[in-house]
């Protein structure tokens, strides 16, 4: 009888998990693929055109996380594009400390919380979408290097995390540096509900070089050469203001942001999010952009229908800068319906149809055409 | 019209047996001081929000596997989401680093044995398997 408690006792001890996740490596990943069509070739929409587009979609993800003491935790996320040829880049490589319960510090490469979906922003998996519409989603890269602080804290129902990063961005080949890059978001749950507010704001900087700079420099260039057509009269004064917004053009430390607002409401059933953006620059090299979404979702058993209207525009400036912003073709006025199905083949395995008619009502200055992008992808998470 | 009186009691009776066996504890381990835990405690530490039961001592949820009856009952009755809701809800934390979910961890016997022996875990089983090896602390 004794020995039966004895062997049962170890048998108790051999499958006694560890009390934290202390010893284990987490290993996920997560996969896209798609093919997509787009049936104008005059319309710029994502990098496709009226080819198949086997890559543009095409993402694949690994991240490792470790729990290495009580309370501090690695976590790295290696991303792989296909509309970058599959360089690899780190998404996530950060260290956590949780100094308390509801406070955690993070150093080293960070997602920026730009957007509602910027956390995962990569992972289809986790929403309805092929990819997030870049009317809004409009910001060609998605992680910083530096540090960040997230405070958890609760109000009645609602669950709250405030995040605040600091951190800069300066990208091999580019030619250009964000600096001093601070920004704050808050997200707050309640049940079925979820509100967003995000700030962000950087110092932008160019070498006049790389392939961000070069662009920098040629807008400079062409300022200067409207001249004829802003000044037909050689006025010795306007000759000046011309010339200083030339000086305006070039980035040499100006602020650059936008704030950001969302609601979402999922009940398993019906779905729907709202999300809402408005940029604002120092240099006339930027122009102050608005975009939004709109996106309602409807679950039948394993097939989610969704329908999306977004659209950005933009607004010059007034006065002489507002005149070079339109002589450059700098205006932009789009929006894109997007009609969804999204079939959960199986709890890691989703296929996704997407129609999206695109419409560039303003489009560098000059009207643009419409086009019809059709998409069909797979999003597995592993 | 016999008949049909007939099946509706068997349907009313086959329900009733069904909602009576779908009563489900939440557990721990006797060693575990916390007695009585309430529904959103319980539902705030299943999805990561919370990592300590309410005397501060640390708390590590474990899940039935996929599919079990319990489990099925304890997401849509305690968390109030569907499969593919939590899915999609767990791939976000993990994803972004903040959380990776409870493990799976059998079914109600096995559940039941790792509570028993560990203070620290918490789970849940069908209270038709509940003995003295546990301690329930929320029962729905």
């Amino acid at each position: 009888m004794k020995k039966i408690t004895i062997l049962s006792a170890f048998a108790a001890i051999a499958v006694l998990p560890p009390l934290t996740q202390a010893n284990d490596l987490n290993i996920n990943g997560f996969l896209s693929v798609g093919v997509s069509m787009l049936d104008n070739n005059d319309v710029t929409l994502d990098g496709f055109d009226n080819n198949g587009n086997f890559k543009n979609d095409t993402i694949l993800g690994l991240q490792i996380s470790k729990q290495v003491n009580d309370k501090t935790t690695v976590t790295g996320q290696l991303v792989s594009r296909g509309s970058d040829d599959y360089a690899t880049e780190s998404a996530w490589a950060y260290v956590n400390y949780a100094a308390s319960e509801n406070l955690d510090l993070r150093l080293g490469r960070i997602r920026v919380p730009f957007f509602y979906y910027s956390d995962f922003l990569e992972v289809g998996y986790a929403y309805d979408w092929v990819r997030p519409p870049s009317e809004v989603y409009s910001i060609p890269f998605s992680s910083i290097d530096g540090t960040d602080l997230n405070y958890r804290f609760s109000l009645g129902s609602w669950d709250t995390n405030a995040q605040l990063y600091y951190g800069r961005y300066s990208p091999s080949g580019a030619g250009v540096d964000l600096k001093n890059f601070t920004g704050l978001a808050l997200s707050s749950t309640s049940r079925n509900f979820t509100l967003r507010a995000s700030y962000h704001r950087l110092e932008i900087e160019t070498d006049g070089t790389g392939s961000f700079g070069a662009g920098n420099t040629a807008a400079v260039a062409g300022v200067t050469a409207l001249k004829p057509l802003l000044n037909p009269t050689n006025d010795a004064a306007i000759d000046a203001d011309i010339d200083q917004v030339a000086v305006d053009f070039a980035l040499t430390g100006q602020e650059l942001g936008f704030y950001g607002l969302a609601a979402g409401y999922d009940n398993g059933d019906i779905s729907a999010i709202a999300e809402y953006t408005q940029s604002f620059a120092d240099t006339p090299f930027f122009t102050s952009n608005t975009t939004y979404l709109v996106k309602v979702g409807k679950r039948f058993n394993d097939l989610v229908g969704h329908l999306t209207y977004t659209a950005t525009e933009n607004e010059l400036d007034s006065g002489l800068e507002g005149d070079v912003q339109k002589a450059l073709g700098l205006e932009n006025k789009q929006n894109s319906i997007i009609a969804g199905l999204r079939y959960d083949y199986d709890t890691s395995t989703a296929l996704k149809f997407e129609i999206q008619n695109h419409d560039e009502e303003i489009v560098n200055g000059a009207k643009g055409e419409s086009a019809m992008l059709y998409t069909v992808a797979i999003d597995l998470v592993f | 019209m016999k008949i049909l009186k007939h099946s509706c009691s068997i349907l009313l009776i086959s329900l009733a047996s069904s909602l009576v066996n779908a009563e489900i504890s939440v557990i721990v381990s006797n060693n575990n001081p916390n007695t009585a835990i309430d529904q959103a405690t319980v539902g705030k530490i299943f999805l990561g929000k919370t990592k300590s039961f309410p005397d501060g001592s640390q708390a590590v949820p474990i899940d039935q596997d996929d599919g079990a009856a319990a489990r099925n009952t304890f997401n849509s009755t305690i968390l109030g989401k569907s499969s593919s809701q939590l899915k999609s809800y767990w791939s976000r934390l993990i994803f972004t680093g903040k959380g990776t979910p409870p493990k799976q961890s059998g079914n109600d016997a096995a559940v039941k044995q790792l509570v028993a022996n560990n203070p620290n875990i918490i789970g849940y089983v069908d209270s038709s398997v509940v003995d003295d090896t546990v301690k329930v602390v929320h029962k729905f």
